[in-house]
């Protein structure tokens, strides 16, 4: 059987449909404020081979590292027909120990072995280790949570109790971790259901067809997007401010070699793995390159492993961009990724001076607290992350206030916050003036107050303190960002960008975002732009 | 008399219902001042009639293009201080991921608009902070001299207690600008969806005020000029304007200036009310109302009364305002067809519009469109297109179609090879717009927890008839129903429209467990019956004060409930069992259900409807066999599937109650087409409506 262009553009959007319907619930019936406000959850659909065939637009972070969930997966368990996966270990699979990830296969009637899988992963609000919320400094994996390799949370559609009561001993808040999960599995149930159907309805010949057909349609679109750009070898690099135990700042470095219908990507020259938890294990570098070259097609189509087929990754083994067991990596997801980002675009930006933007924030300014509640007297814990300036466009101005580029997570509403947390949120508001200056302005960040009403103890993992935003053709950089915690006696404390600290009840903690780069030279006495 | 009149973007529809009898008028909008069409056509509707009392429920656009071209007021917006930011920062997303070019719409209240007044109310509603006489005293005095033509206020936990917001307002009220403020447009929690809520309310109230004036204004004035009796004894009341709201019921015009907010999508809203009362008419519980126009399509589920969404984005801006939870995909009659980089063919969003309009309109437009699709396969013809007004293209579309084969590189030859003709291209082109309106389909029905093939579909929109019957073959619906005057169908629903009042609290109150003291458990009932009864209180007094009899409007008791801890509710109705139906809704949407878990109420939501008076439209006799001879146009080639068939054209109007057609077949009118199948049969009931079904059942 041949594929043809209608019923193929008709596969690829019933496979996305599926992500996107299994995220939706996941959304409406999962209880921490991660998945269900923040949105920090991802859903894909993979083929027989465990090769990505849709994933629902949720967390670009996700997008190299799920498939790989899915192969350890299938590796390390046999896997029956109602049979669920669960893993969280970066180094088999996952990608920071907060983020679970369920893998179920799909056996329609008459099948042997899986036609389909589907998985989602979700951020849990805590995954136990040192610090609430699990998202504190570290020093190896070991401190950072309870560590998850491939095992089977459910057999034959049960599930499997001790491995459940296992992992609810581990954490700190556990009845919302039993809730969390369920609905995973649900959302797995619910993709597993929607599959079934489409292979009764067209087929189990019809279906391979086209899970064959969309990876070579995937891969012909990025040949194209990588033809338009002029061959050529092009470098870069950038830094990250430190590892939160040192100093020491952590250079990135990537040589891309563009040449025809083919992209190398060679980190050679990056930082050794560090003391702290700035390091990305390989999934993520992957996610980030994934990311960038998305964004170069200029087609919205949905994520499909054959995009990445006409990519080279080299990430020299042990270094900062592809870190190996022990080392910590809680922040490699949602710092160092985002530098990876930062540093690729640099590099490209001399290929495609007119489509590449400034610098944006590059940290997602994670804030994690927990304690005990005084009203319940149970321990509670909250992580949340905070929007930056973007970086100028080379024909508009970077938006104020916004997450960019690998995280798109909403914030909790300060109505939802206040309710079920013992703090109170003094401050939400643009931070004036801290987006670069040039031709087009780089958005501005975010100030944001906190008043803690109970003593808590608290983590920030943050970067671009020391190395802010860059600018492009001309433009300047942003404002680096600044975290202070006033006590009450009213003395300030500054406090670097990665941190973990104590705070006694009526302690503010002020959190200041970094801004967007500029872009092109500004011009003289520029007037002050209104929004 | 009831006149209804629904602008929309091309024409305004005009709807009279006398006895039985259905008078409909179509002419084009005034986009500059709709009134003035409006006026013109209550003119030629009314006539001598002018001396009874008149009603005129209008469905307005004004709204919504006002919002959507940012052409409303200039808003003072006052919060709490730190977070006059809010607005603009909004969930802090962007609304594509993948686009280095993605742009957010820019707030509508610009930064030096903005206010932030010392005050703060914690979440049990306890007063941290009153706003200061000297801050109020300042604050008034900037406003007035800031040029500000609204203004909104929105203060954190103001759903909690209002006093401060109510302080502010009343500081400000001499001003005399119109107040915008939230704990009365929207007292719920989550402050962003509230203040983009209440500062689009302000944005809005000063045009919508100024329209709507100016109609009732000409309205009156006609009105007076016909009725020059001074002398009469017994002299007719004004004419009155009601306004159609986004939740499916008209309210007052005065209501309407003070709260534009709750018209903002009424455009779908006449559809669905009307599609209900149909239903309702022929005994049927479950349909799916579709609505398919030339750019888009409408769809929503209707398994009793219609329901409404709090979680709607409009141009980029959160309503959080009840609407009626109808689901919108870009494809229609006009939707582009073209290969991507990759060789898929895609359907839309992008449309031909009405300019330069498809290829066969011969207008300039040379890309293909849904509509030269059917042209092709013969399933329209240029004869009786908009009565014969109009002449289609058949040749230009054809060879539009082979330049376009023409026109794609070699690379996608592999994936092209069944797409080597025109015709096949038109196929597909039909194929993958269905497979997008599907889509839609199945995430009202199937998705939410509905089993599709219980349902009917109720199909207007100029382009519906074209598509609804392959539609339900795929889904499994085994009954299309197209109403007479599909073109006017959202004017008839405006028309029937009930009185509709909502209102909604947030209280966010824990249910004790079921294992709890049964006194402790009564007590819980009783007190949120109370508080019901309270918000049912001040919504009769507000329906008194928009002159309405208040104490004949019926009361909806609602909840908006969720496990503890989650973000998403469910809305069940308020009774005794509302924790058991809960449980299973919850079970039905996601999939699972939790009875030891804690549950929280979040919204007491309440709906006052004062039921408006339904025609009784008397079926007409059935006429067995009836003869269709004399609707019988001409034969054609139509191709269905990969087969030519000779298919009978007939003419809608000419259609008795009892007829019925064997597929092939083809109905036209005026303003829409609508195809049977070979494997179909098309029935006239008694009420003129076409039912289709398929042959196999």
């Amino acid at each position: 059987m041949h594929s043809d262009s209608a019923e193929l553009e008709i596969f690829k959007n019933l496979f996305h449909s599926v992500a996107e319907e299994m995220g939706a619930a996941l959304r409406r019936s999962a209880f921490s404020p991660n998945i269900k406000e923040r949105r920090d959850y991802s859903c894909a659909v993979f083929d027989r081979q465990g090769q990505v065939v849709a994933m629902g637009d949720h967390m670009p972070v996700h997008l190299g590292s799920m498939p790989r969930s899915v192969a350890v997966a299938i590796e390390a368990l046999e896997l029956a027909p109602g049979d669920i996966a669960m893993l969280n270990d970066p180094y088999a699979g996952g990608t920071h120990l907060p983020d679970i990830t369920l893998v179920l296969p799909i056996f329609p009637i008459g099948v042997r072995k899986p036609l389909f899988y589907v998985a989602n992963r979700a951020h849990h609000a805590d995954i136990g280790g040192a610090q609430p919320a699990s998202m504190g400094l570290s020093e190896e994996i070991y401190q950072e949570g309870f560590r998850i390799p491939p095992v089977c949370l459910a057999r034959g559609g049960k599930i499997v109790p001790d491995v459940m009561a296992l992992l609810l001993a581990n954490v700190r808040t556990p009845r919302e971790r039993e809730g969390d999960l369920t609905a995973q599995i649900a959302a797995c149930r619910l993709g597993e259901r929607r599959l079934a159907e489409l292979a009764a309805k067209h087929g189990i010949g019809k279906i391979r067809v086209y899970q064959e057909a969309l990876q070579r349609y995937s891969a012909r679109l990025m040949e194209e997007a990588l033809a338009r750009i002029p061959d050529g070898i092009y470098r870069s690099e950038d830094f990250l401010d430190d590892d939160g135990y040192s100093n020491q700042s952590l250079p990135l470095r990537v040589t891309i070699e563009i040449r025809g219908r083919l992209a190398k990507v060679d980190f050679a020259g990056s930082a050794p793995a560090c003391r702290g938890n700035v390091n990305a294990v390989l999934a993520i570098t992957q996610s980030a390159i994934f990311y960038v070259f998305r964004c170069l097609l200029g087609e919205d189509v949905p994520a499909c492993a054959g995009l990445m087929a006409p990519i080279e990754i080299i990430a020299p083994k042990g270094s900062i961009v592809n870190a190996q067991p022990p080392s910590a990596v809680a922040a490699g997801n949602v710092e160092t990724s985002q530098r990876i980002v930062d540093v690729l675009f640099r590099a490209l930006a001399e290929a495609l001076p007119s489509r590449i933007p400034a610098a944006s924030s590059g940290t997602m300014s994670n804030l994690s607290f927990g304690g005990l509640s005084p009203r319940t007297a149970q321990p509670f814990a909250y992580y949340e992350t905070i929007a930056g300036g973007m970086g100028a466009r080379p024909s508009a101005d970077g938006l104020n206030g916004v997450h960019t580029h690998m995280t798109n997570s909403l914030n909790t509403p300060i109505e939802a916050l206040e309710s079920a947390y013992p703090v109170r949120v003094r401050r939400y508001s643009l931070r004036d003036g801290s987006g670069g200056a040039g031709r087009f302005h780089g958005g501005d960040g975010i100030i944001r107050e906190i008043e803690f009403l109970a003593e808590v103890r608290g983590s920030i993992l943050s970067d671009r303190h020391r190395f802010p935003p860059y600018g492009l053709a001309g433009g300047k950089p942003g404002k680096a960002g600044k975290v202070e915690l006033v006590l009450p006696t009213r003395r300030v404390l500054r406090l670097s960008s990665k941190i973990s600290f104590a705070a006694p009840a009526g302690s503010v903690l002020r959190i200041e975002t970094p801004g967007g780069g500029g872009w092109g030279t500004p011009r003289a006495q520029k007037r002050r732009r209104q929004t | 008399m009831r006149i209804a009149i629904d602008t929309g973007g091309t024409f305004t529809d005009c709807i009279v219902i006398r006895g039985s009898q259905i008078r409909v008028l179509k002419i084009f909008t005034s986009p500059d001042d709709p009134a003035r069409a409006i006026l013109e056509v209550i003119r030629s509707m009314v006539g001598a009639n002018a001396r009874h009392s008149l009603l005129i429920l209008h469905g307005t656009t004004v709204g919504t293009n006002t919002l959507l071209e940012r052409k409303g007021a200039k808003v003072a917006l006052v919060t709490t201080a730190g977070f006059e930011d809010l607005i603009e920062i909004g969930r802090q997303n962007r609304p594509r991921l993948y686009d280095l070019n993605v742009q957010r719409e820019p707030p509508i209240v610009s930064r030096v608009l903005r206010w932030g007044i010392r005050e703060r109310i914690a979440p049990d509603g306890a007063i941290l902070m009153k706003p200061s006489v000297s801050a109020l005293r300042r604050l008034k005095q900037e406003i007035r001299h800031s040029g500000a033509e609204a203004i909104a206020i929105c203060f954190l936990f103001s759903f909690a207690n209002s006093a401060n917001e109510r302080a502010v307002a009343k500081a400000l009220q001499t001003l005399g600008l119109a107040l915008s403020v939230s704990h009365e447009i929207l007292p719920e929690f989550r402050e962003y969806e509230r203040v983009s809520t209440v500062a689009i309310n302000a944005y809005l109230a000063p045009r919508m005020g100024q329209y709507l004036a100016r109609l009732e204004n000409g309205a009156k004035r006609f009105f007076s000029s016909k009725t020059p009796s001074v002398r009469s004894t017994n002299p007719a009341r004004p004419p009155l304007t009601f306004v159609m709201q986004s939740n499916g019921g008209v309210t007052s015009a005065a209501r309407a200036i003070r709260e534009p907010v709750r018209t903002i999508l009424s455009g779908p809203a006449g559809g669905v009310v009307a599609a209900r009362w149909l239903a309702d008419l022929l005994g049927r519980k479950r349909v799916i109302s579709f609505d398919m126009g030339g750019t888009s399509t409408d769809v929503c589920l209707l398994d009793g009364p219609a329901r409404t969404t709090h979680e709607t984005v409009l141009g980029g801006l959160s309503v959080a305002v009840p609407v009626l939870d109808v689901h919108s995909v870009g494809a229609g009659g006009g939707s582009l067809a073209r290969l991507d980089a990759g060789g898929a063919l895609r359907v839309g969003p992008e449309s031909a519009g009405a300019m330069p309009g498809p290829i066969c309109y011969g207008r300039g437009g040379v890309q293909p469109a849904v509509t030269d699709a059917h042209l092709l396969l013969g399933r329209l013809d240029s004869e009786y297109f908009l009565g014969g007004e109009f002449r289609l293209d058949l040749e230009r579309t054809k060879r539009g179609f082979e330049y376009f084969l023409r026109a794609q590189p070699r690379a996608f030859r592999s994936q092209l090879n069944k797409l080597m003709t025109p015709l096949d291209l038109a196929r597909g082109i039909i194929v993958v717009a269905n497979a997008t309106m599907e889509k839609a389909l199945r995430v009202i029905s199937i998705e939410r927890g509905h089993d599709s093939r219980e349902f009917s579909l109720i199909c207007f929109g100029g382009a519906g008839g074209l598509h609804a019957v392959e539609l339900a073959r795929a889904l499994g619906i085994r009954r299309v129903i197209v109403p007479q005057n599909p073109g006017a169908f959202s004017a008839l629903g405006i028309l029937l429209s009930d009185v509709v009042k909502d209102l909604s609290q947030s209280v966010l109150l824990s249910v004790p467990k079921e294992t709890s003291h049964s006194a402790q458990r009564r007590r819980f009932f009783q007190q949120l019956e109370q508080r019901m009864q309270q918000l049912e209180q001040a919504g009769r007094a507000e329906l008194r004060k928009d002159r309405f009899p208040a104490e004949k409007a019926q009361a909806q008791w609602r909840l908006d409930v969720r496990y503890v801890g989650q973000s998403y509710e469910l809305l069940v109705p308020f009774t005794l069992a509302f924790v058991e139906t809960f449980h299973q809704e919850h079970a039905k949407n996601y999939g699972y259900a939790d009875s030891a878990r804690p549950i929280e109420i979040v919204n007491l939501r309440l709906r006052l409807i004062l039921p408006t008076a339904k025609p009784k439209i008397a079926p007409e006799r059935r006429i067995p066999a009836a003869d269709v001879r004399s609707a019988a146009l001409a034969k054609k080639g139509v191709w269905f599937g990969r087969r030519l068939y000779r298919a009978g054209f007939y003419q809608r109007e000419k259609l008795l109650p009892g007829t019925r057609l064997e597929g092939p077949a083809i109905v036209v009118e005026y303003s829409s087409t609508t195809i049977v199948p070979p494997d179909f049969v098309c029935g006239v009931d008694e009420y003129r409506n076409l039912v289709l079904t398929c042959h196999a059942q």
